[in-house]
């Protein structure tokens, strides 16, 4: 790899017990290591090609469409249904029936037959059945009151508010985007091995960016019904503005718990360009440059950044008010001193809010493409063989594990109510993901493994019996009860990332904290919890369109423009 | 219509913690389902068979009693998931002299996929027979003597592993997708089925923590 900078190794990666914490998780920005970024940038790189062989949706918004994006070696279509639905059947929940557009992202081209063949199966989502032909499966439902107010205004020759814009962030927000192998979907593996699926998510990712700009079309198409002559189309900067919603709720919780080893590739990759910033000697004038950019823009987002959520207006308050901090210790900072952003970088830790630290963490690695964006090769989980016990370590050399990564939760008294208080478990209507009070319900039975502390004290406890020399092996044919944890300390043994290490029953857990994790490397932002446990968020905001992509210049789409002014 | 892997492993691993199984163990039995399906064997059917046998019998009953000399297990019959993974743990042993035996195995097909894991902790191929049923694997891929339908038998009376000298580099590979006969995929949704808990209006209302207007 190519540096062009000397990179010192004085500044260790942060330690496990530092970055693992809910509270640290649950503040977490985007950054160049998010997927949404990984995918744009190779959009860019490769020159990809987009096309719209079919629009076909009548007056009432009924029809459908197809998007193709032609990578330098194969093509993949978004191929979208358009609904009309009453609003009363419109819901985020995962238990809705009916959705305003329904999606699925065919490999390659779809013929009419298999237009035909999905016609009959995505518009019921769950419902349906599709192939290995499908790549992912999703619907979104529209924001009412925007896209009346745009439909509206557009019919009438004037463009929309940009406040109103800006208040809500989207025309459409997706409820579930299902991939790898869901449905009857093709698996993850069968893609993986494509440079542009290699990165995790990627599918899921060029899905919505085709939905974004499918609903760009869409609110056109219905205001020129709507208005005839008169209509105008969305100014580019309006548009440009504007992403797609996602409102997300406990399913995707259990899966940072549900996969180690991938949260351990995510964390390492941006725990390690942290580092390698951070142990930059020095910075250049223009590096200084694009930093001070990007911290004003992230002022202007953060100030438009929309919660009515307690939880997140804290920490909302305390982010605008410590980027302002930020700001006026960057302008007096000495660039020239030695190991520049390591010095702003504990000036953080000991002066600003976990929100702000993090903000600044994906910040100084902004002028650092040839440094941070290799690192994105290293996110995928390839180890297959993971799982594999190995039983012929020692129980002395588990304890030690146990003692090493799960200490905090040895140090638990997990006999008191308030911290086993819920259960994770899964509900029979539609096979979601639920969490519940332990001692209120009838769910205990029902719990799923993803206690992985009280679980890793529960085994530290019943290894008392057994002798140091003895194997894994032998204590496993005596307790299989503790099988799925030994599996997950010695994957943490060599994945120090792999474990959340905090209490994920307690009393005090607050779930939106592991949906932000995911969602922030998704390349989320404007996270707005609608409760403890379901949080929206909005993806590609600013982000170039199809036909723009190639004269977009460089990364830095995920911060909005100073240019267009909401004030 | 075939299913993705990841269908059948989601699906296994519900099944055999519907059955009583400890998570670690149902992990495993799901990735054995997806291995076996992989190599467009019926694990599938094998795991409801098996499922539906050891329902609510004490796991202890149905393990090995000990690792030393012939496997047997306190019922009479050994469950392939129990003596599977503890092939897994003890994969060392292959090495040694003497094959492992196992006596009195309960369908031996879903005993493969840990003979292959346990081949690659040692990194030599290994070889299981039963009857006059011989399948050897590197972890990866696979070689079967003939299609006897000894293969899909309910028990194996006398099962034994050991490494494979003559494991052939020209083996069958893994696929991708899974064919599944329906009604062993029904049995195991209905074992899965158990893992679910009864919907009531509170957790309705409480549990996925919406209380808030979906349209904005």
């Amino acid at each position: 790899m190519e540096t062009k900078t000397k990179v010192d190794k004085r500044v260790p990666l942060r330690a496990a017990d530092q970055v693992m914490r809910l509270n640290r998780l649950g503040s977490f920005h985007q950054c160049r290591l998010s997927f949404m970024r990984i995918l744009t940038r190779r959009m860019v790189k490769e020159k990809w090609a987009f096309t719209r062989p079919v629009f076909d949706i009548n007056a009432n918004g009924v029809g459908h469409a197809v998007y193709s994006a032609h990578t330098p070696c194969r093509s993949y279509s978004l191929v979208v249904f358009a609904h009309d639905i009453p609003d009363a059947d419109r819901s985020d929940r995962v238990i809705a029936h009916a959705w305003d557009s329904t999606f699925t992202l065919f490999d390659g081209i779809p013929t009419s037959d298999d237009i035909e063949r999905l016609r009959k199966n995505i518009p019921l989502q769950e419902a349906g059945r599709v192939t290995e032909k499908e790549l992912s499966v999703s619907r979104a439902n529209r924001s009412v009151r925007l896209w009346e107010h745009v439909v509206s205004c557009l019919a009438d020759g004037i463009q929309p508010e940009i406040t109103e814009i800006t208040k809500v962030g989207y025309l459409m927000r997706t409820t579930a985007v299902y991939g790898s192998g869901k449905l009857g979907a093709a698996d993850r593996e069968m893609i993986s091995g494509r440079p542009e699926c290699a990165a995790p998510f990627q599918i899921e990712m060029l899905s919505v960016f085709l939905t974004r700009t499918y609903v760009r079309d869409l609110v056109q198409h219905i205001a020129k019904i709507r208005g005839k002559t008169k209509a105008v189309e969305l100014d580019s900067n309006i548009a440009r503005c504007m992403g797609i919603g996602n409102s997300t709720g406990l399913g995707m919780a259990p899966f940072l718990l549900n996969h180690p080893n991938l949260l351990n590739n995510w964390i390492m990759a941006r725990e390690t360009a942290i580092s390698r910033v951070r142990n930059l000697r020095s910075a250049s004038i223009s590096e200084k440059n694009i930093f001070c950019d990007l911290l004003e823009r992230s002022i202007l987002s953060a100030k438009r950044w929309q919660s009515d959520h307690p939880y997140q207006l804290t920490k909302l308050m305390e982010l605008r008010r410590d980027l302002h901090i930020l700001a006026s210790y960057v302008k007096n900072f000495d660039f020239y001193c030695d190991f520049p952003w390591d010095k702003i970088f504990l000036w953080s830790e000991v002066t600003l809010s976990q929100e702000a630290q993090e903000c600044l963490a994906s910040l100084i690695l902004e002028p650092y493409g040839y440094l941070v964006d290799p690192l994105a090769e290293n996110m995928s989980d390839v180890d297959t063989d993971a799982f594999r016990i190995n039983g012929s370590m020692t129980i002395a050399r588990l304890r030690q594990i146990l003692e090493q990564h799960y200490g905090w939760a040895l140090n638990i008294d997990w006999t008191k109510q308030d911290n086993c208080a819920r259960a994770w478990y899964v509900s029979a209507e539609k096979a979601e993901p639920r969490l519940g009070e332990r001692f209120e319900e009838p769910i205990a039975a029902y719990e799923q493994p993803l206690a992985p502390g009280r679980d890793a004290a529960a085994l530290f406890v019943a290894l008392d019996g057994s002798v140091g020399s003895d194997t894994i092996a032998k204590f496993l044919l005596r307790y299989p009860e503790h099988r799925h944890t030994v599996r997950r300390a010695q994957i943490v043994e060599k994945a120090p990332y792999a474990e959340i290490q905090d209490n994920t029953i307690g009393s005090d857990l607050l779930p939106i904290d592991m949906l932000r994790c995911k969602l922030a490397f998704f390349g989320a932002t404007h996270f707005d919890p609608r409760s403890d446990r379901w949080v929206r968020i909005c993806l590609f905001g600013n982000a170039p369109y199809p036909e723009d992509l190639q004269f977009s210049g460089v990364d830095d789409w995920s911060y909005p423009p100073l240019a267009i002014s909401d004030t | 219509m075939t299913h993705s892997l990841n269908e059948i492993e989601a699906t296994a691993k519900r099944a055999a913690r519907g059955a009583g199984l400890s998570w670690g163990i149902a992990e495993e039995a799901a990735k054995a389902c997806r291995w076996l399906a992989s190599h467009k064997l019926p694990g599938v059917t094998a795991l409801a068979e098996l499922l539906t046998l050891i329902d609510g019998v004490p796991h202890r009953n149905v393990s090995p009693i000990s690792l030393d000399g012939a496997w047997t297990a306190p019922s009479g019959r050994l469950c392939p998931l129990a003596s599977g993974t503890a092939l897994n743990d003890c994969a060392e042993l292959l090495l040694k002299e003497k094959p492992i035996e196992m006596i009195n195995l309960s369908y031996p097909l879903l005993l493969i996929p840990f003979a292959a894991w346990a081949s690659v902790h040692i990194n030599t191929p290994v070889k299981v027979s039963w009857s006059n049923v011989t399948i050897s694997t590197n972890g990866k891929c696979i070689e079967i003597n003939n299609s006897s339908p000894h293969i899909n038998v309910e028990i194996a009376t006398v099962l034994s592993c050991y490494p494979a000298k003559d494991f052939q580099t020209g083996a069958s590979k893994p696929g991708m997708r899974g064919i599944i006969e329906p009604s062993a995929w029904v049995r195991l949704t209905e074992f899965s089925d158990r893992t679910y808990a009864p919907a009531t209006d509170a957790s309705r209302r409480l549990g996925a923590g919406s209380g808030n207007s979906d349209n904005d």
